[in-house]
């Protein structure tokens, strides 16, 4: 029941994460975790111990900003929302997540890189 | 949202951040329950997927950046908690750190008041003290030729001013003899003094070309004439010589230096004052006037410094005796009570009073961390609790800092109103300036509120950093603190027990003469540059008329008359190698009548004899042991032994190893003399009589006089408080070291709570467990008893002198001291191993 993560999520990627799941509508904690675990066809589990201190962070930071509002099941829940600043943030992340991926990928490939 | 804002609304955050966790938890169980598991296992599947949700919560806390804030808060309310749960131990630590804080805080005040503030006078910062110096002198004093000069080209100062303090003077027929200052007739306008009524001096006046004039402080106005605002323009009688009142000082008015004078006169009328005094125009009278300056605008005290040593060279040609080699100027911050000066050679004061106190502070904290310590070992299991429920070390290791410095702050609070009081105190009794000020000023508090943080570091830091390691220790330090205790404790109970038993003994035990019914004269006469002639035959035509007085039994001349004098002349000679210290005095043949000591062998002066000596007992045997010293030679072979007569202890009450000689006043004594009355009935009925008869001999002496009594009074009040001091010490050092020991065993016995359950289910009587903890503890205890008595033995022999005839190891004092100090000790360690006693045996071990 309880699978770990199947690998480690490098520093800093969850709040990239987050902000993208958060980007397309309004979403409360329990869905952006079922999200990326759907998403992600369960490679990637997010465990609240790290989930909602980065929601929290994130909050803080004026990337996110929160309201409370019904669910489709009628229960109040705590939802997220993406602010201009967390847009800006998101794209910003986005685009030099790509290029560090493009660089890691590039000398990982290389083959030089390798030693006979 | 600021901090503050969001720490307001932490509420509804806390509230907010459960109900979303609440609802995650809840929408997994939902989920889970439609996957098809029940609602029993969803909820258990789901609490282990979660974790600690405290945790969760915690870590959500700290992302938010307040936490820092809130947990303070939250840390602080919670070690208020703590520290009010268990109000003895609260108590305990308040008042061991407020002694330690509370002793340096006082150290701090005071050198605060002398050194730190500034003097309320018009622009301190400005007023500075300027004295000369050389490689090879030091004085305070700067020559009048000089400070003329000075004042007349310096430019780097715009005003000059000079003060000389003079001995005491008798204001109209009082005895009590006041203080006076001669000032520069600037003083006044200089400091930006104001007048309570009449004027200042004032130098566009130039009252020193006028009749004599003085200016009364606030004080003495107050004192001597209530107030009355008609005093000005009076004439009143100083040393004999009529002065006009100009003014009086505002009450607020500060004087420079550490002089506090009860009025001022012109230094330019110095010599009206003091008759045939030059000290202005004599080039080579030095050492009292000081010189005071106040900067030009704009310039430093090194600039003065610089320019004043130039003129110092132009000086040297003008006065070239005056000035000496290599002489320079130094130019001090002056709108200060008093300056501590480095000078090479001179003791460092400040750096030791520093550490004595800061050792006095580390020594009720390492007290203090002893009890804490023991009481971490009780609150193991909280700690432990804590860490099981997710806490990280470095949060609790907080948590319990926190609660430390909240009892440093605590000590510093209570602190401040013992150091006040003391200072307060402090201040009444040596009279201090009126402008000084017990209240705390903004120093002080930032001062003892460091002290506070210090103290939680000293006391709390080492059994901090154990508790949460959860590491036992013992170590050889406790055992070090316990002897040093006990030792500390012991040397100052015995000293207390000393100077208790010595204060009774001088009340109650016989000096060798009697006292009660004696009147001390002192006429003055050298003051007042009489001649041997001219005091013989005021001397003579006094004790004539005295004899003649009704109530008077017997009249005497003496040089140092018995108690009354402060100051006391000891020779001394070698007897076989020996050094016998002698107690010598110039007495007429009536002296011993009149103090009712006995005469032992031989005879009394006869008038007008000379080459005599009179021996105490104790003397004579010194001297000659085994024979007769009736006719034998004095020392130089002049003067022949004619009598012996009983010990006293005249001279000083707490000497009883005194031997005294006795001679005939020979012609230049005279002037220095003083007059011993003996009443029939009480003494003080004859004084107005014996001032009226002084007054009518000469007008222009001003009698001083004193019953012995007073003297006595004095001699044993000086006793009492050193021996209320000593044992209020004594009393501090056994407190502290009740503490330390309290707390020592307090941890051995929960340490080894396991081992006294064992060996009480085992049916081990109470006292061999007690023999076994303290073992531990009785070593140190008998070093310190050891040590404590050793070192008081050698200090006594110093203190032999204030110890008014009681031996320095009087057995009472110290069996007392001892017996007193191990039974608060056993007390204070048995207490803890008491309670242990009364633990629950089954629940213990289970426990464990």
């Amino acid at each position: 029941m309880t699978t770990p993560s199947k690998f480690d999520l490098p520093q800093g990627t969850l709040d990239l994460l987050i902000l993208r799941v958060v980007a397309l509508e309004p979403i409360h904690g329990y869905a952006i975790a079922q999200r990326i675990q759907m998403i992600s066809k369960e490679a990637l589990q997010i465990q609240q111990g790290s989930l909602y201190p980065a929601l929290h962070r994130l909050e803080n930071k004026n990337f996110l900003v929160a309201e409370w509002g019904p669910t489709e099941t009628g229960r109040e829940a705590k939802f997220y929302r993406l602010t201009a600043k967390g847009r800006t943030q998101l794209k910003t992340e986005t685009e030099s997540w790509e290029r560090l991926t493009e660089v890691v990928a590039m000398i990982l490939q290389h083959p030089l890189g390798e030693r006979s | 949202m600021n901090w503050f804002q969001r720490l307001s609304k932490t509420q509804r955050m806390e509230k907010e951040l459960d109900a979303e966790l609440r609802f995650h938890f809840e929408t997994q169980v939902a989920d889970k329950i439609r996957e098809g598991l029940s609602e029993a296992d969803a909820r258990r599947a789901t609490r282990l997927e979660f974790g600690g949700l405290a945790q969760i919560k915690e870590d959500c806390r700290e992302s938010r950046g307040t936490l820092w804030l809130v947990s303070i808060v939250q840390d602080l309310r919670f070690g208020a908690r703590i520290l009010a749960r268990s109000p003895g131990f609260s108590f305990t630590a308040i008042v061991v750190l407020a002694l330690g804080i509370g002793v340096s805080t006082l150290a701090f005040s005071l050198y605060n008041i002398a050194a730190l503030q500034s003097i309320p006078v018009r622009d301190p910062a400005t007023v500075v003290r300027i004295q000369r110096r050389s490689p090879e002198n030091i004085t305070p004093g700067v020559p009048y030729a000089s400070i003329a000069f000075y004042r007349d080209n310096a430019k780097s100062l715009s005003a000059v001013m000079a003060t000389m303090s003079a001995a005491p003077l008798v204001l109209n027929q009082d005895e009590k003899r006041i203080g006076a200052t001669f000032v520069s007739s600037n003083y006044f306008s200089g400091l930006g003094g104001s007048a309570a009524a009449g004027r200042l001096f004032d130098e566009t006046r130039d009252d020193s070309a006028s009749a004599p004039v003085c200016v009364l402080s606030f004080r003495l106005w107050q004192r001597k004439f209530g107030g009355d605002p008609s005093i000005v323009g009076k004439s009143i009688h100083l040393g004999g010589r009529p002065a006009t009142v100009i003014g009086v000082a505002s009450e607020t008015f500060a004087s420079l230096g550490t002089d506090d004078p009860d009025l001022w006169l012109p230094l330019l009328q110095h010599s009206y004052f003091v008759e045939g005094s030059k000290p202005l125009a004599d080039s080579n009278f030095d050492g009292l006037i000081e010189m005071w300056g106040r900067l030009a605008p704009g310039v430093s005290m090194t600039n003065a410094e610089q320019e004043l040593l130039s003129l110092t060279d132009q000086l040297r040609k003008l006065y070239p005796a005056v000035i000496w080699d290599h002489e320079y100027i130094v130019v001090t911050p002056g709108a200060h009570f008093f300056q501590f000066e480095g000078g090479p050679g001179s003791p460092p004061v400040l750096p030791l009073v520093g550490l004595l106190v800061f050792l006095i502070l580390a020594i009720a904290c390492a007290n203090l961390g002893g009890l804490l310590l023991a009481r971490g070992a009780g609150r193991q299991r909280e700690i432990q609790l804590r860490f099981d429920l997710g806490a990280r070390k470095l949060r609790v290791f907080r948590q319990l800092l926190t609660e430390n410095l909240l009892l440093g702050l605590l000590g510093s609070v209570a602190a401040l109103p013992l150091s006040y009081g003391v200072l307060r105190l402090v201040l009444v009794y040596s009279s201090a300036p009126s402008w000084m000020s017990a209240l705390p000023d903004w120093r002080v508090f930032l001062f003892t509120t460091a002290m506070g943080f210090v103290a939680a570091l000293l006391f709390g830091f080492l059994p901090t950093l154990q508790m949460v390691r959860r590491k036992k220790n013992r170590s050889l330090w406790h055992q070090f603190v316990v002897c040093a205790q006990v030792g500390a404790s012991c040397v100052l109970l015995i000293l207390a027990g000393l100077l208790v038993r010595a204060t009774l003994h001088t009340l109650y035990s016989d000096p060798g003469f009697a006292y009660e019914q004696v009147l001390s004269i002192d006429p003055g006469m050298s003051e007042h540059g009489f001649t041997p002639a001219q005091a013989k035959a005021y001397l003579d035509q006094l004790q004539n008329r005295l004899r003649a007085l009704p109530g008077v039994t017997t009249v005497s001349i003496a040089k140092i008359p018995p108690l009354v004098n402060t100051e006391v002349m000891i020779t001394s000679i070698d007897v076989d190698g020996r050094r016998v210290m002698i107690y010598p005095n110039w007495v007429s043949p009536e002296f011993f009548q009149t103090m009712r000591i006995p005469l032992l062998r031989g005879r009394y002066f006869q008038a007008g004899e000379k080459n005599a000596v009179i021996l105490s007992q104790s003397l004579a045997r010194k001297r000659w042991p085994a024979d007769d010293p009736i006719g034998k030679q004095w020392k130089n072979g002049k003067d022949i032994v004619i009598g012996v007569v009983g010990d006293t202890r005249a001279m000083e009450l707490n000497n009883t190893d005194a031997t005294e000689i006795y001679y005939p006043p020979t012609a230049d004594d005279f002037p220095g003399m003083s007059v011993l009355v003996r009443a029939a009935g009480d003494p003080n009925t004859l004084t107005p009589a014996i001032k009226a008869i002084a007054g009518s001999i000469d007008t222009g002496l001003f009698p001083t006089i004193t019953p012995l009594t007073a003297g006595f009074r004095k001699n044993v009040s000086q006793a009492e408080q050193v021996a209320a001091i000593i044992s209020l010490l004594g009393g501090i050092a056994i407190f502290l070291a009740v503490v330390g020991l309290f707390g020592l065993v307090s941890f051995a016995v929960s340490q080894r709570t396991k081992e006294i359950a064992i060996r009480l289910a085992l049916g081990a009587n109470h006292a061999r467990i007690l023999s076994v903890v303290l073992r531990r503890f009785a070593w140190p205890v008998l070093v310190g008893l050891i040590a404590g008595v050793a070192s008081t033995a050698c200090l006594s022999q110093i203190l032999r002198r204030v110890l008014y005839g009681i031996s320095g190891l009087d057995p009472i004092s110290y069996v007392g001291a001892m017996a007193v100090l191990l039974a608060i000790l056993t007390a204070a360690a048995s207490l803890p191993i008491r309670r242990a006693f009364q633990l629950d045996v089954a629940r213990t071990l289970h426990f464990e």
